[in-house]
């Protein structure tokens, strides 16, 4: 038997799904080269699938395919892939009263599908709704099509990938990849300062061991950032005064 | 372990890292907040992690700095690509076609 969905939450679904169709057209790209890239470091469809659906994050699966591929130890991975993570813990504090009256299950479920692009297409206008159940559907809607979009196409890019020679280099894809989701931010001033630190520490650290380079350059990527912004919001507020 | 194990665990804990993340105030609610200084500085983690990533893949070959190279162009073509025009395959065929163009021309 199937539970009836409350008609606030099928509305909330509809709508959200309106909001959010055009811009996912945005993920295709996306999954088509994440699919092919899991290809390009050799794994099987079913682990690049596996890997997929147990991610379900292309900057993180992209991010730590070349560790992967080169052999790093777990441990830099799984603090890599936290690093490339951490904007999540900002969007859930952000959206995270829009859950409200949701119980503990559904949260971790709604947890686990919070994307980029839902949470910038949706956050504000799930965030004003006064009913639960119209929020809930507001959210999941998307997210649900964001999922089956994304499985669907990576799915696509692994099937194709077996089809293009390996001296074409399609592993360079990630790269490219990483580079396109860079761009936009790196149009901030100390957003771009944080980028240029922490890539040039982590190309001149490069010898230490254990990868710890890369580490490194995030912290110091990261502290630069910090700091350009603390200076600029300081010279503003010096400026005001005069 | 056997290689196969060990990917699997490998997904597991990335997927982990990425759930958590997400989840985090999803699932504690209004009950703990993060300090705003903390919160600002977390801004910066994503932008310094891909730069930490993708410098040392498109500036070194074979352990040194190299700052001609195929990759690095190919890089700057991606780069220009999405910078300045709205099509999302654009930094994809930029960035293949100068890397692949280059190694062609190179005979490498």
């Amino acid at each position: 038997m199937r539970p009836r969905l409350p008609p606030a939450f099928v509305a909330g679904a509809r709508e959200g799904f309106r909001t959010f169709l055009p811009l996912s057209v945005g993920l295709i790209p996306w999954a088509l080269v994440t699919g092919m890239t899991m290809v390009s470091v050799g794994f099987t469809p079913l682990q690049a699938m596996g890997m997929n659906v147990i991610v379900f994050a292309g900057t993180a699966q992209l991010g730590t395919l070349p560790l992967i591929a080169s052999g790093a130890p777990l441990w830099l991975i799984v603090v890599t892939a936290l690093a490339l993570n951490l904007r999540f813990v900002i969007f859930s504090a952000a959206i995270a009263q829009g859950f409200r009256g949701v119980g503990r299950a559904g949260r971790w479920f709604a947890g686990h599908l919070l994307t980029d692009g839902v949470f910038a297409a949706c956050a504000a206008r799930m965030l004003a709704s006064e009913d639960r159940h119209w929020r809930l559907g507001y959210y999941l809607g998307p997210s649900l099509w964001s999922w089956l979009l994304w499985q669907a196409c990576t799915l696509t890019g692994v099937l194709a990938a077996g089809a293009i020679p390996r001296d074409w280099s399609l592993e360079f894809m990630a790269t490219i990849a990483l580079i396109v989701l860079l761009a936009p931010m790196a149009r901030v001033r100390p957003m771009l300062l944080a980028a240029l630190v922490g890539g040039l520490a982590a190309v001149l650290l490069r010898g230490l061991p254990l990868k710890l380079g890369l580490i490194a350059g995030i912290v110091a990527g990261i502290a630069a950032g910090f700091a350009a912004e603390h200076r600029l919001t300081a010279g503003a507020a010096q400026g005001e005064r005069r | 372990m056997s290689d196969e194990l060990f990917l699997w665990l490998t997904f597991i804990l990335i997927g982990l890292a990425t759930t958590l993340p997400r989840a985090s105030f999803i699932v504690l609610g209004s009950r703990v907040a993060l300090p705003a200084a903390l919160q600002r500085a977390l801004r910066y983690a994503p932008a310094a992690a891909l730069a930490a990533i993708v410098f040392p893949d498109i500036l070194i070959v074979a352990g040194e700095v190299q700052p001609l190279n195929p990759r690095l162009a190919a890089a700057g073509a991606a780069l220009a690509a999405a910078l300045l025009a709205r099509n999302p395959w654009l930094p994809f065929l930029a960035g293949m076609g100068v890397l692949l163009g280059l190694r062609h021309l190179l005979g490498a």
